[in-house]
């Protein structure tokens, strides 16, 4: 392509610089530009039409991959980043990689809340043999299995309990009586029964006055 | 920076340089020079320093003792948010790039200004207006949501929530066009022969921090819009009786507050690497080392927001997951203090003023990260968390670190920004009042966090009351030293001697040249042929 | 603007954009351009991030109340989402060609141009408009202020407030382009740009660009699979 050509990656081997010299700029063919624009319209075409076909969870994935090749082609003719410094390509390119750290991050919370805390209030059955569970433990663990059936609403509240102070209030004892910052308490599993005592001292910043256990 | 042009003398103190080449207050206002814009920022976040400051001595004396002494709780309330909020927003995150970085990045570089000078200017109006937003809580109302305007409280108490946050929001727009202008001077605008390993470390540093501000701070952004909008238009997204989640707040805010946490401390362990290597005239030890892992540390960064979360009701997996990645961020920490060590084995030390600075920074910074891995520790943080222990430890971090190396790397180039000679005896006694007031203040707060002294708390127990008048005697002390160090810096300025070209034998470029600058920085563009660090024989 | 058009028809200039001089910080032109785009570049990160906040909480708010989701997605037009999607596309071409044409120094080519992407970012907030009046019309609103009837699933106030905080700040970033690209209209018309320099018109169409990369994802994700 001919961007290795045009591309300069280090300002040091400007031998074409210096004071006076003009800035040539690189300039596409016309029918590159209307190429483009002619496959973004088929490609809009093709996504609004597959939205009449349901394909269950595949729905968002394709219209993803097809919304994800579209902004390529904008950003890499429109935008010239095909023709131009590699750099600017890295430095598009990290948006997308942080942005992906933090969705993904993120749902590494929000889509486990509630999974291991059915079993976190249990005291061990056996002290000298901490990680043998309980027959009681045993059961719920065979049940929780990956997210699905019946039992997931135990452990998951539908909707998963946004961890507030409404859901613990309507909640059993609240196993772990840490109080977070500003009201917001561990998401409580409606499906726990009995609480050993508050691992620590409850700690709350002055400021949240509505966090209090039930 | 050694430099070609070695054997032509430096120029001294000619006539003209960048302070005396203009005249008149719109001069100041309306200038695209760097140093220029460095000075006013210096002098701005100085201002926010001490008026942080004054707060953090004011909620010591009512902590003096249990229940009221000075104040009411509700401005108790008040004092402590504007203390951290006016300390991170005003002063730790703007201060270092802001002040020092635009006043010596570009002369480090060899380059004559930075890429975008109007930019820069106008990045500093912003500071100026997102500053005044700020403050005006102060007269319209005042803010008590503590400096994270966590929800649900912040979108329910009243006072000058919007307000601020409005000026937070400018405050970012601030830093992230202060860290993209940074990001492109270094690529574009370094001096023949200034290749990327002959930059100076303080450059590497703050690259690092232009990279986090560029990409974290957008997301402060969407999350103050958001919180503006639960206030204004309740839209729910934060509010759990209409669906929406609270500890969602949490990972936005601290997405970016995490890596803002890098942002106020890599430039500072930049400016440690200049001083160090300067003043023990020594070859810094593992440049490379110390340049990658200032970018490590930055993308490390990103990695481990949810330790602030971790009895904030997050799932255990994405606790274990965050508590794990947090560890990560001692190796490129250790590699620092370790080289900075070994820099200083067999230099020739001098005790000058930058230098006590900076070893006082290595014994505080070096406390501070470690019992960083306390926190950062699950079990153990679910007892200290919300206590005296992490105040003591951010403070370790980010006083005894940031402003200790801030006040350090001052001290270095004052002789450059003001072409005079500060009191290397006030120097010293002021190193040793912050010095020892900070330990007694903020060490005393371990103890008093392990025993389970909440923060944020107006009234305490008894049994508290030896160890939190100790902490406020301490913070006295702090305070002393900075009232030393203020008349030292300043009364350079009408009696201090003057400054040479290069009082410290640096070989960076900014020693280079005149002190103060001119305002072109070199009357040649230098040529570099040797790497920042060289004191070799040879060389000298 | 007339002052402007006068100048237009009178300049004539021998040399391109005389006004234009290389910065006394830089060694050349080219480093000076590329400085410039490079600042856009970085700029058009936090960008991305910036509505990456929202998308995140798309994310999240789908996966937890996927059926609400769902349903409240049949409640937006697909067939003005897609003329949108049209309208910002065509613009997109437009800028894409008016760069090309300033960098050929076709003066009145730039300027018709940028005025048709003018138009369609205006006809895109008219159709906006409509959407939105349509909406409130029928109380699909935001968290608190959701009234509409009908609904079989929980929260579907969540939707709406993503729905609107997306499409509003994007609308906003439309407006802001808007007023960038009438900047820029009018150096046009006084013969500011050339193949000498373009820059500005360069950075606003790859501003303007990112605006329409952001409705490209915008568009599928909350018309067309909720």
């Amino acid at each position: 392509m001919s961007a290795a050509s045009h591309a300069h990656d280090d300002h040091d081997d400007h031998a074409h610089g210096g004071h006076g010299k003009d800035h040539v700029p690189h300039v596409l063919p016309l029918a590159v530009y209307l190429g483009t624009f002619a496959t973004l319209l088929f490609l809009t075409a093709i996504t609004v039409g597959a939205s009449y076909v349901n394909f269950g969870a595949w729905n968002l994935i394709l219209a993803m991959v097809i919304a994800t090749v579209k902004a390529a082609t904008v950003a890499l003719i429109f935008m010239h980043l095909w023709f131009d410094h590699k750099f600017h390509s890295i430095i598009i390119g990290s948006s997308v990689l942080f942005l992906t750290i933090f969705i993904t991050f993120t749902m590494f919370d929000t889509e486990n809340r509630g999974r291991a805390e059915a079993i976190e209030g249990e005291k061990p059955a056996d002290i000298r043999n901490p990680f043998k569970a309980s027959e009681r433990q045993a059961d719920m663990m065979r049940n929780m299995g990956p997210i699905s059936s019946a039992t997931a609403d135990v452990a998951r509240p539908s909707p998963p309990a946004p961890a507030s102070a409404a859901a613990t209030a309507s909640a059993a004892p609240v196993p772990s009586a840490t109080v977070a910052p500003s009201a917001s308490v561990s998401a409580a599993p409606s499906g726990s029964t009995s609480a050993t005592p508050a691992p620590s001292a409850s700690v709350a910043p002055s400021a949240s006055a509505s966090a209090k256990k039930p | 920076m050694a430099q070609a042009v070695a054997d032509s003398p430096i120029p001294e103190q000619s006539g003209t340089n960048y302070i005396n080449a203009q005249k008149g207050i719109l001069s100041w206002l309306l200038t695209v020079d760097h140093k220029r814009i460095g000075l006013m920022y210096l002098a701005s976040t100085i201002i926010a320093f001490a008026l942080g400051g004054f707060f953090a001595l004011m909620l010591r004396l009512e902590l003096l003792t249990p229940k009221r002494t000075i104040m009411d709780a509700a401005t108790y309330n008040q004092a402590f948010t504007l203390h951290g909020a006016v300390m991170v927003f005003l002063f730790i995150i703007p201060a270092v790039p802001g002040a020092i970085g635009n006043f010596v990045l570009p002369i480090m570089l060899g380059a004559k200004d930075v890429a975008f000078p109007k930019l820069n200017l106008l990045s500093l109006y912003l500071y100026w207006t997102g500053a005044l937003f700020t403050l005006s809580s102060l007269v319209t109302g005042g803010l008590d949501t503590g400096w994270t305007f966590y929800v649900p409280y912040s979108a329910t108490t009243g006072g000058a929530v919007v307000k601020v946050t409005l000026g937070v929001f400018i405050l970012g727009f601030s830093s992230i066009l202060t860290g993209l202008n940074f990001i492109v001077t270094v690529h574009k605008l370094r001096a023949p022969g200034v290749s990327w390993f002959r930059l100076p470390l303080l450059v590497w540093a703050l690259y690092a921090t232009s990279v986090v501000q560029i990409l974290a701070t957008p997301v402060l952004g969407i999350t103050l819009v958001l919180l503006m909008m639960e206030r204004v238009l309740h839209i729910g997204i934060f509010d759990p009786a209409l669906g929406g989640d609270p500890v969602l707040f949490q990972h936005f805010f601290w997405f970016y507050s995490h890596p803002a946490v890098y942002i106020m401390i890599l430039p500072g362990m930049g400016i440690i690497s200049e001083i160090i290597s300067v003043h023990a005239k020594r070859r810094i030890f593992g440049y490379k080392a110390i340049a990658f892992s200032s970018m490590a540390i930055a993308l490390i960064g990103f990695l481990v927001w949810g330790h602030h979360m971790f009895v904030a009701g997050q799932s255990h997996m994405a606790a274990t997951i965050f508590s794990f990645l947090t560890f990560l961020v001692a190796i490129p920490s250790g590699v620092k203090v370790f080289n900075w060590l070994l820099t200083l084995w067999r230099g020739s030390i001098k005790y000058t003023t930058p230098m006590l600075f900076a070893l006082s920074f290595m014994f505080l910074f070096t406390i501070g990260g470690l019992t960083g891995l306390f926190c950062g520790m699950l079990s153990v943080d679910m007892h200290i968390h919300d206590t005296y222990f992490v105040v003591a430890h951010f403070h370790y971090v980010m006083m005894g670190g940031t402003v200790i190396a801030f006040v350090g790397g001052l001290h270095h180039w004052w002789p450059k920004m003001t072409g005079k000679m500060y009191g290397e005896k006030l120097g010293a006694l002021s190193c040793a009042l912050v010095f020892i007031g900070f330990n007694a203040t903020f060490f005393t707060q371990f103890i008093l966090g392990s025993r389970g002294m909440p923060r944020r708390y107006y009234n305490y127990l008894d049994q508290f009351q030896p160890l939190h008048q100790f902490s406020t005697v301490g913070s006295w002390v702090i305070g002393l030293g900075f009232i030393v160090m203020a008349y030292n810096l300043l009364a350079s300025l009408t009696s201090g001697a003057r400054a040479p070209a290069n009082p410290w034998g640096g070989k960076s470029l900014e020693w280079q040249t005149a002190s103060p600058p001119i305002t072109e920085n070199f009357e040649v563009t230098p040529k570099v042929t040797h790497g920042p660090y060289d004191f070799s024989p040879e060389h000298q | 603007m007339s002052t402007a058009e006068t100048t237009a028809e009178s300049g004539k200039e021998t040399e391109l954009s005389p006004q234009f001089h290389v910065a006394h910080h830089f060694d050349s032109a080219d480093t000076q351009f590329d400085a410039g785009r490079m600042g856009i570049w970085l700029f058009l990160v936090t960008e991305v991030l910036l509505f990456g906040g929202l998308f995140c909480a798309f994310a999240i708010f789908r996966s937890w109340y996927f059926d609400s989701f769902v349903e409240a997605h049949h409640h937006l037009d697909k067939v003005m989402g897609g003329i949108n999607t049209v309208v910002l596309i065509s613009s997109s071409l437009t800028m894409a060609l008016a760069v090309r044409s300033a960098q050929q120094s076709k003066k009145e080519l730039t300027a018709i141009l940028l005025a048709i992407t003018l138009a369609c970012a205006f006809a895109f907030l008219c159709i906006k408009y409509v959407e939105y009046s349509h909406k409130f019309h029928e109380g699909l609103l935001p968290g608190k202020y959701f009234s509409a009837e009908g609904f079989h699933t929980k929260h579907p106030g969540v939707f709406f407030a993503i729905y609107f905080m997306m499409t509003g700040i994007h609308g906003v970033h439309v407006v802001i382009g808007m007023c960038l690209i009438t900047w820029i209209l009018r150096r046009t018309m006084r013969g500011e740009f050339s193949s000498r320099y373009y820059a500005p018109v360069e950075g606003v169409g790859l501003y303007w660009h990112l605006v329409d990369l952001i409705w490209i994802y915008l568009f599928p994700l909350l018309y067309l699979v909720g």
